[in-house]
């Protein structure tokens, strides 16, 4: 098979990600091994919580290691997911505007959803 | 780039995978569901997010969390969250032992995906049963 027209072509003008793509590799891989232990713990946690009453929750959530490990999650989960979500409409959609709007609108969606745990952490805390 | 090329008469053009004779394989259901469920955690999320406000908007509100996340209704939805979150999760396990260009060869990429998929189940219903053998979750109808 020849593949000389697509060669003429690529490196020029289609490989316009030649000088990144490594970061967002390793965003992903770094993003997946940091929540995998964090998941496990909130299953965990999630699992000694069950069955108790707010007491319960609000000293194991005002406990600092704890605050700390469930900020680290939403933070980490918010960057993972925003990643995630940027594949699937990078695969779907092929209009340019169309594309970038629903980027803009995941991004708008993940800090919204890591800055409202933050924020509820942080009156919790303070409480 | 002023001006396109002329292609040649008989450019080479590889084919877009053609879905309705595309066979079933292990790692392409691996990788269908590996999508399905990190977007259907986000759901686990989203309930985490729920969570901390009903702490921080203070009791009466938490009691109305609890009384949601323990109907029946919200038990299937913790349920269906947590088979989700098991799948992504062993299922990114899987990925990162890929990359580190383990299991890689056809054969054991389907033994490492059913491994990781079937785990993931196992993992889930050990949980339910812990939930509930415990008393620490009952069903309220
Ligand atoms: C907080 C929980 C999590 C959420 C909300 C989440 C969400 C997502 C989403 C939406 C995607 C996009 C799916 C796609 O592009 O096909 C994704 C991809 C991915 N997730 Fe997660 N995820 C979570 C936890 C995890 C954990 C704990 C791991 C690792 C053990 C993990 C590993 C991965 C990997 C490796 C990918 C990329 C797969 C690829 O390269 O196609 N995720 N996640």
């Amino acid at each position: 098979m020849s593949d000389s027209y697509l060669n003429e072509r690529s490196a020029k003008d289609w490989k316009k990600s030649h000088k990144h793509g490594a970061g967002e590799w390793l965003a992903e891989r770094g993003t997946s091994l940091i929540l995998l232990p964090l998941t496990l713990w909130a299953v965990w946690s999630g699992y000694q919580l069950a069955g108790q009453g707010v007491d319960a929750a609000l000293a194991f959530a005002k406990t600092p290691l704890n605050a700390g490990l469930i900020a680290a999650i939403f933070v980490v989960s918010g960057w993972h997911m925003f990643m995630g979500l940027k594949v699937i409409v990078d695969d779907y959609i092929g209009k340019d505007g169309t594309r970038g709007f629903l980027n803009l609108l995941n991004l708008l969606f993940c800090l919204a959803v890591t800055g409202a745990a933050l924020y509820a952490l942080f009156l919790l805390v303070r409480s | 780039m002023t001006q396109s090329p002329t292609p040649p008469k008989a450019a080479y053009r590889p084919l877009s995978p053609h879905l309705q004779i595309w066979r079933f394989h292990m790692t392409m259901f691996a990788s269908i569901v590996h999508r399905i469920t990190g977007v259907a955690t986000i759901a686990g999320l989203l309930m985490g997010v729920a969570w901390l406000w009903a702490l921080a908007l203070g009791p009466q509100a938490y009691t109305c969390f609890l009384t949601c996340a323990s109907s029946p209704l919200g038990l299937v939805v913790w349920m269906g969250v947590s088979l989700a979150g098991f799948i992504h999760l062993t299922g990114g396990i899987r990925h990162l032992i890929w990359d580190l260009g383990y299991m890689f060869e056809p054969k054991k990429a389907d033994t490492l995906a059913a491994i990781t998929f079937w785990g993931a189940i196992i993992l889930t219903v050990i949980l339910w049963v812990a939930l509930f053998s415990t008393g620490k979750v009952q069903v309220m109808l």
